[in-house]
């Protein structure tokens, strides 16, 4: 952790920068109290990890800057898309269809909604995920510089899959402090799908956080597809909070080249709310990664699924902590998760972990882990058909990770998670 | 005419809970030609599948002496997917499972594994070939896009197999006890597909238990395997023999040192 010299001096110069943006004053304040927050609060722990010798709280880089909007020239942008794309803080493109605005549906970039939706965003902004609950929430509210609001009116259901496109500008030294805030109010249903990527190589920090407020009965489905280079430090995460007979599911392809630490959770807190998280990785040379998938039950009769399925190569390390938590009270709960590591190198490290913490009897409660080698049953049997050894392991590999990628409703977000997933293994496979 | 030869094969397998190898076969010899179709019969445990499994390339099955060429050449050192390109295919007993790959892009992958790249298959060829051994199987086309055996019953399972022997066309098929567990229909119909193969270019060696098999895929030789070795080779009707006489019957016929494994 980088020494903050003088936070009365940082403060200063945030307020001032955010001020000069235009920001409402209660967001300035937010801004400075976050600050204060960061002189105090502890980086976020995770079980056989360790992040104490990550920098990812810069403050030297301006608050917000703008970016050229041609390092978006590889993002497919439809007319007929519901989409909005951004490169760091600038906004290339909303694509809103009249008909949904006139039923109230809200996509913006972040920055716009907090001067024209000022009473959501105030309303909602960090209520999913709090600010003084670690180092990196307080960092967040304070360098906040890019995102999206999504907003579905009761009743409303979105056929389309509503893309989000993050892209990072490192074509120049400036942290990406990213927030997308989903608000699914009543009976509403949805998808979301969320890309990220980077341009440029110069290193630098990405802490992007996701909240999904799921009112009653509502449906959303979030996937995302996690791309960021190879000297981006990531810090991700992503959580929903889920009220009565709500539903939410995650299919999560974690991709990045470089360092990422993840936490992604589903707060299950209303009677028989739901969630379903998937989570897949590839990690490969020298990449350090931790993702820590959490389902909470807190209201009775609710259901989480956790699914992680990791492939390490080369000399990299993946630490997939699963973490199902049964509050006293959640009686009827129903927590399952499955941990899976498939190793394809030995210089490779790979833990897979549950921890269960059950403080109700009246649960149903399972879980499943594994480290180990490619199904040398399955590599006979493609192999014996004349398929060679690298192609007869891409396709394991792929099936191994399929339960992701089937579950991402746009498809060319769909067909470039196989195509990248396909270049890491071609590039990492030694046979 | 493609032949293959098996020249006094010993093979032996190692026990990992015991760590103590074990020979199977002792010495089997064996020639076939394509436009062949031979047939394995005997006992429970006598190294039928043994035999299939070491020809393909299994990496359980150590040779520990002897031969085996196609077309004059040994394949005891190739890979399983080399042996697989250069004409040979086992219909397996057990077909692996595999998730998130459908059928019909695995069929394509193994036609494409032995094609050159500037050559590989067009869709619409492939998808003509695959509709007409889909009807000549009596087989639905939403099989293609599932995924590949998964959840597939068994008797699913061994029409698939004989699936991907009609799309891919090998020289030799090994098929291991493609009969067990079919109905008489199913068997009807995967009898259908191997018949429907018979030609100069294409042999069999089939491996069963049974002789009902061989009423539908009619064997112009018939090898009697116990304990390891062909003890007996002779046509169609010596698979008849064994129906009315049993196996023990031929062994004490042969007056062969040989415990059966059913045996008590």
């Amino acid at each position: 952790m980088e020494a903050i010299a003088d936070y009365k001096q940082l403060k200063t110069s945030v307020a001032a920068a955010a001020s000069e943006y235009g920001e409402p004053e209660w967001l300035v304040e937010r801004r400075v109290a976050a600050i204060d927050q960061m002189a105090t609060l502890a980086l976020p722990k995770a079980n056989r990890f360790s992040i104490r010798d990550w920098p990812l709280t810069p403050t030297d880089q301006p608050l917000i800057s703008s970016s050229d909007q041609s390092l978006t020239a590889d993002v497919q942008m439809e007319a007929e898309h519901v989409q909005l794309v951004q490169v760091g803080s600038t906004t290339v493109m909303v694509n809103l269809p009249t008909e949904l605005a006139d039923q109230g549906v809200i996509l913006m970039d972040l920055m716009t909604a907090i001067k024209k939706q000022p009473e959501l965003v105030q309303q909602y902004l960090m209520t999913v995920i709090k600010s003084d609950e670690d180092r990196l929430t307080s960092y967040h509210e304070a360098f906040l510089n890019a995102g999206a609001l999504l907003y579905v009116p009761k009743g409303v259901t979105i056929k389309q899959p509503i893309e989000i496109n993050t892209v990072q500008d490192s074509t120049r030294e400036q942290p990406l402090v990213a927030h997308v805030l989903i608000i699914a109010e009543d009976n509403s249903h949805f998808s979301v799908t969320h890309h990220l990527t980077t341009k440029g190589d110069v290193a630098n920090v990405a802490n992007v956080l996701v909240e999904i407020q799921a009112r009653a009965d509502s449906e959303v489905h979030y996937s995302a597809f996690d791309e960021l280079g190879a000297n981006t430090m990531a810090y991700m995460n992503r959580r929903a909070t889920i009220a009565r007979n709500a539903k939410v599911d995650w299919a999560i392809g974690m991709m990045n080249d470089g360092k990422t630490f993840g936490d992604f959770d589903s707060d299950l807190v209303g009677e028989g709310a739901k969630s379903d998280a998937k989570v897949i990785t590839v990690t490969t040379k020298e990449q350090n990664v931790c993702i820590n998938t959490r389902v909470t039950n807190r209201g009775k009769k609710t259901t989480g699924n956790i699914v992680q399925r990791g492939v390490i190569m080369e000399k990299s390390n993946l630490i997939f902590n699963g973490i199902g938590h049964i509050i006293h009270g959640a009686s009827g709960a129903h927590a399952e998760q499955e941990n899976r590591v498939l190793m394809m190198s030995n210089d490779a490290h790979g833990d897979a972990n549950p921890i269960l913490l059950i403080d109700e009897n009246d649960v149903l409660a399972g879980h499943a882990a594994s480290v180990g080698q490619i199904d040398e049953k399955q590599m006979y049997y493609l192999m014996s058909r004349g398929i060679d050894k690298a192609q007869a392991q891409r396709l394991v590999i792929r099936g191994f990770l399929s339960t992701v990628i089937g579950a991402i409703p746009a498809k060319p977000v769909r067909d470039r998670l196989t195509n990248t997933i396909e270049r890491k293994l071609e590039d990492g496979i030694e046979l | 005419m493609a032949t293959l030869e098996v020249k006094d094969l010993h093979v032996e397998i190692t026990d990992d809970e015991q760590q103590k190898s074990r020979e199977i076969l002792k010495g089997v010899n064996l020639t076939m030609n394509t436009g062949e179709i031979h047939a394995i019969m005997g006992p429970n445990g006598t190294g039928k599948s043994t035999l299939s499994q070491t020809i393909m390339g299994q990496p359980a099955y150590h040779v520990t002496q002897g031969d085996i060429l196609l077309n004059g050449e040994s394949i005891i050192e190739m890979p399983v997917d080399e042996r697989a390109r250069k004409g040979l295919f086992l219909g397996m007993q057990y077909p692996a499972e595999i998730q998130g790959v459908t059928n019909a892009e695995f069929l394509r992958a193994a036609m494409n594994a032995r094609r050159a790249d500037d050559d590989q298959i067009s869709v619409m060829a492939f998808l003509k070939e695959l509709d007409k051994n889909l009807a000549l199987l009596n087989m639905s086309e939403s099989m293609t896009e599932r995924y590949l055996n998964e959840g597939f019953s068994g008797g699913e399972k061994k029409r698939n197999e004989i699936l991907q022997l009609l799309m891919i066309k090998p020289s030799f098929a090994l098929l291991d006890e493609i009969d067990s567990g079919l109905d008489i229909d199913a068997l009807q119909v995967v009898s259908k597909g191997v018949n429907s193969m018979r030609g100069d270019n294409f042999g069999s060696l089939i491996i069963t238990h049974y002789q009902r098999l061989l009423n539908y895929i009619v064997p112009d030789v018939v090898h009697v395997m116990m304990g390891g070795k062909i003890v007996k080779t002779g046509g169609a009707e010596l698979a008849q023999m064994l129906e009315s006489e049993g196996y023990a019957g031929l062994r004490d016929d042969l007056d062969l040192d040989v415990k059966l494994v059913d045996e008590d």
